[in-house]
């Protein structure tokens, strides 16, 4: 069962391929790749919806893009994190720590 | 500083960018399925199953495209606006340097435009305050006057009797109220200040609501006010009430003795009500206060005793057409029940009148304010043309500077952006200070115009106004700069840089647009001087005009006497009787006198009259004349020639027989080649009172300079005395000590009367060509304005021209050519373009000379001498403009020209 896209918090999305970008450039399909690689595909995305995500993120400048070839030597977008997108990536995990760690305490007194 | 979002600026994607934006999601979201669909065969799916896997797994392709497109255009329109932004910083930062670095060019094309901008924003202001505001009465759009009208006669505007305006009370249908008011010279007195004399209107009491104002304080009129055995109520202006009672709202309930009667102040209008707050017809002045009356006794009155301007509102939604026919009937109504006195033949051409309000208050200013509307636009498009030429002379030492941009990549449109940026700035700066020479101007065209204009005093620098200038200057910036912009974008790179490299300059194209613009520059500078020659000869001729007396040395005076006091024939000639001597000893006067009304003083008095052994009928039309109270000595004074007979005496009296004085044009009329003294005419009507004709004197012209009048009739005051007189004197001592010396006088015979009006009789005439003289003034001013400016674009783009051909010229002085022949050359150049100029300016003026013919007196408005004058006097200009710059050609030394 695929989780639909708007089951993801609003924003997480976001801070995963932020993170996913941060080890360096790469396409769409590859975000899509490793998201499911080191979540062991448990979160199940549509793989559709990273785009919208990408194309706000190259609008807002945490993202930019530059074309470049694909594994079957296509001519393919590939994005890179901006210094503004890592410091995004900063302040998102910090708070995303902080967010699951009141959650995870409400969820243990219970 | 805000950065484009965008890493990448749009000019470097559109380099580098190799997928239009339309296609990009398209690709992307294509090599992703690619690459998935790869990853399920290599998986062991087959083709197909690996594609429909894939597809479910990437989820609603279509919405994922939208969605993304939708954000793409976003940004790019991000991008466009924060590249816009930059650009325009960039070029207002470059421009604004570019200028300074040229202070005298920016200094005299600054100065230029606010010339320009100023004229036109004061002008707009005037317009806009006099001609387009709307009128302080929330239906002044819906009321009309209602008039006499006399055309056989001259009588266009004639007042209203009791009975007619009863009459049409009654009968109009497409109006839903008719109110009447006449003025009443007031004097108020008992409130603790000094008598004043006021202008005060006796109104009917529908009058405010008809109109649609209300008071500020207190109360309008109630419909019982003015009935007779009502309280007596009066209404008091603004100015009035802050001037004499402080603005204290405890004045309602005061009261005060006006036009000697006691009354009680129930209400105060607001400031912008004075009505009539213009002329209107034989309403001459603005209200101070206003007391009711109902006139509804009126109906005893004659019919033929006309002294009430009529106002009536139109119906909401009745036509223009209906209210026009409904008069109409009305009027055929009088005919059928009066012939002798409204229809043809005994009167022909009679009609009533419907003139809206806001034509009879502004109707007669119009054509003069759109002239100067018109001239003022001309002097801005002279200055545009002078501040375009010299951005074409600095464009011309720009030249390289463009031809290396282009050649470093930077496109055309984005260069014609950057200079017209340029000349926006320099003229929205030139708006700023023409925005401030304009409200100079207004304020001083308020003090300089006396009150003869209506609403003009309100003229304000307003937001219309101002936004107005902004929207003019914004033209004019793209005006000016577009042409030499053009030009200079299209510079062509490799000959600008051949060509500048030798100093040769300007190409023949842009020196024949040069020669172009400057012969326009004088085209139209003739017409605005044309036009104020015109008005300038107009205006002399007035003060020409004979107009029957010497006004040289005469002080004139008014007074009013209280009826309640006066209330005897008797004691009214008692008055004027004892004041003459006394008046004549005052301040050395050589004569003294009293008439009414004065002439030239907005007053004045007709009357039918008929002559014995003339017969009157249907067939013959009633003679009518405009009629005058003198007192003796009143000839004399104002040194009307006696053509024969005598004047009035101090015997001239009630208790002797009645005598007249007539003037030599209805002496004329009625006996020619005859003595009129001794004849008889029936000044006033009423069946076998006859009077002796004593006199003849000359014609004066009464109402203005330029009016020749009526026939007149002159009264001996003795036999018809009346409460208002206006006191005449003639002395050499200066008017202020004739003034105080009369006042004195005054007051020696009656503390309670004031002393109104106090003007010399050259005043008197001023005043009725004060709008006159007002146009040509202003007009004087514009032409000014235009024939500087036109001589300093002449002067800067014949200079120019010169620079420009220094080789040439050095070139023809080295091969023998004579410095007279240079001289002549440029100078032939230079006539050539004026002379063009004229001939087209002229044509242009000709055609437009007949929207000045309303304004002008005594000159054609094709008058030749002027046209002469003022092209003789634009020749003169253009020939000095040209002199230095030709004298400096032949002093250019041919081998410095070569070297250059």
């Amino acid at each position: 069962m695929a989780t639909a896209p708007g089951t993801l918090l609003q924003g997480t999305l976001d801070l995963l391929v932020l993170k996913t970008l941060s080890w360096g450039p790469r396409h769409g399909y590859g975000i899509a790749r490793w998201l499911e690689e080191t979540t062991d595909d448990a979160l199940q995305i549509e793989e559709g919806s990273l785009y919208p995500a990408l194309y706000r993120m190259e609008r807002r400048g945490w993202i930019e893009a530059a074309w470049g070839t694909s594994e079957l030597g296509r001519r393919i977008k590939v994005y890179s994190l901006t210094a503004r997108g890592r410091a995004q990536l900063r302040t998102e995990s910090a708070q995303w720590a902080h967010f699951t760690a009141a959650v995870a305490k409400v969820l243990r007194t219970a | 500083m805000t950065r484009p979002t965008l890493p990448l600026s749009r000019r470097l994607r559109g380099l580098f960018w190799p997928v239009p934006i339309e296609t990009e999601v398209d690709e992307e979201i294509a090599a992703h399925i690619d690459l998935l669909t790869r990853r399920y065969v290599a998986s062991g799916m087959s083709e197909g199953a690996a594609r429909a896997a894939a597809l479910r797994r990437f989820g609603d392709a279509d919405r994922v495209r939208a969605e993304c497109r939708g954000i793409r255009h976003d940004m790019e329109a991000d991008v466009r606006r924060a590249e816009l932004h930059q650009d325009l910083r960039m070029d207002a930062a470059f421009a604004l340097r570019t200028l300074r670095r040229s202070p005298l060019f920016t200094l005299v094309a600054l100065l230029t435009i606010a010339i320009g901008v100023g004229s036109n924003t004061a002008i707009f202001s005037v317009v806009q305050a006099v001609l387009v505001r709307p009128l302080p009465y929330r239906h002044a759009e819906r009321v009309v006057l209602l008039w006499n009208s006399y055309p056989q006669s001259g009588l266009a505007q004639a007042a209203v009797s009791p009975p007619e305006f009863l009459d049409l009370r009654e009968q109009l249908r497409a109006f839903d109220a008719v109110a009447a008011l006449r003025p009443q010279p007031s004097t108020i007195v008992g409130d603790g200040g000094e008598p004043e004399r006021l202008t005060a209107y006796v109104v009917t009491p529908n009058l405010f609501d008809l109109l649609g104002a209300s008071p500020a304080v207190g109360r309008g009129f109630a419909a019982g006010d003015g009935a007779p055995g009502s309280e007596r109520v009066i209404v008091l202006g603004h100015a009035l009430w802050m001037r004499r009672f402080g603005g204290d709202p405890a004045v309602l309930g005061k009261r005060v003795s006006v036009a000697g009667l006691t009354r009680t102040v129930v209400g105060v209008m607001p400031p912008d009500v004075r009505f009539p707050d213009a002329p209107l017809g034989f309403l001459r002045e603005r209200a101070d206060l206003w007391i009711p009356s109902t006139w509804e006794q009126g109906r005893a009155e004659e019919r033929g005793s006309q002294y009430l301007a009529v106002v009536a509102r139109l119906r909401e939604g009745a036509s223009p057409a209906a209210a026009r026919a409904d008069v109409d009937a009305v009027a055929g109504r009088f005919r059928a029940a009066f012939p002798d006195r409204y229809a043809p033949p005994a009167v022909p051409g009679w009609s009533i009148d419907a003139v809206p309000l806001r034509d009879q208050m502004v109707g007669a200013v119009r054509p003069a304010l759109l002239v100067l509307a018109g001239a003022v636009g001309l002097v801005l498009l002279i200055a545009c043309v002078n501040v375009a030429n010299l951005l074409l002379a600095r464009g011309t030492n720009r030249q390289r500077e463009m031809a290396v941009r282009l050649a470093l990549g930077a496109d055309r449109p984005r260069l014609l952006r950057q200079l017209l940026t340029e000349s926006t700035i320099l003229a929205l700066a030139g708006g700023v200070l023409g925005v401030a020479l304009a409200w100079a101007g207004v304020r001083t065209l308020v003090l300089l115009e006396g009150g003869d204009i209506p609403r003009l005093h309100e003229t304000r620098i307003d937001g219309v106004a101002l936004a107005f200038s902004v929207a003019v200057s914004a033209l004019t910036g793209i005006l000016v700069g577009l042409v030499p912009a053009l030009q200079q974008s299209r510079a062509s790179l490799r000959g600008t840089l051949a060509e500048g490299s030798r100093g040769a300059g300007d190409g023949l194209g842009r020196r024949r647009l040069r020669a172009a613009l400057v012969a326009a520059q004088v085209a139209m500078a003739l017409v605005v001087l044309v036009a104020a020659g015109l008005l300038g000869r107009s205006f002399v001729a007035l003060q020409r005009i004979d107009v029957g007396f010497s006004p040289e040395g005469v002080l004139s005076m008014q007074i009013s006497l209280p009826r309640t006091k006066y209330d005897s024939l008797y004691k009214l000639a008692a008055f004027f009787e004892q004041l003459q001597p006394r008046l004549v000893t005052a301040a050395g006067a050589v004569d003294a006198s009293a008439v009414y009304p004065l002439p030239m003083s907005g007053d004045g008095w007709g009357g039918s009259y008929t002559v014995e052994g003339e017969p009157t009928g249907p067939t013959q039309p009633i003679p009518h004349a405009e009629y005058a109270v003198a007192m003796p000595g009143y000839f004399r004074t104002m040194r009307i020639p006696l053509r024969s007979g005598r004047d009035f005496t101090a015997a001239d009296t009630r208790e002797r027989p009645a005598v007249v004085i007539v003037d030599e044009t209805l002496a004329r009329r009625h006996w020619p080649g005859e003595d009129a003294v001794g004849k008889r005419i029936n000044p006033n009507g009423a069946p076998g009172e006859w009077a002796t004709v004593v006199g003849v004197v000359g014609h004066v012209r009464y109402s203005a300079p330029q009016e020749p009048g009526e026939p007149q009739i002159y009264l001996p005051y003795l036999q018809h005395p009346q409460a208002t007189m206006s006191p005449v004197v003639r002395s050499a001592a200066p008017p202020a000590a004739i003034a105080a010396a009369a006042r004195s006088a005054v007051r020696e015979l009656d503390r309670e009367v004031p002393l109104a009006r106090v003007r010399t009789a050259g005043e008197l005439v001023a005043s009725a060509v004060a709008r006159q003289r007002f146009n040509t003034m202003l007009l004087a001013a514009f032409a000014l304005a235009a024939l500087a400016l036109a001589s300093v674009g002449l002067y800067g783009v014949m200079s120019y021209l010169v620079s420009q051909r220094t080789r040439e010229i050095g070139i023809r002085i080295a091969l023998g050519g004579r410095p007279r022949d240079v001289r002549r050359m440029v100078m032939r150049e230079t006539m050539l373009i004026a002379l063009s100029g004229l001939a087209v300016g002229g044509a242009a003026s000709l055609a437009l000379s007949r929207t000045l013919a309303g304004l002008l007196y005594g000159v054609a408005p094709t008058d030749g001498v002027t046209y002469g004058a003022i092209a003789l006097l634009l020749l003169a200009v253009a020939w000095l403009a040209a002199y230095g710059p030709a004298r400096r050609a032949t002093r250019i030394d041919p081998m410095v020209a070569l070297r250059q």
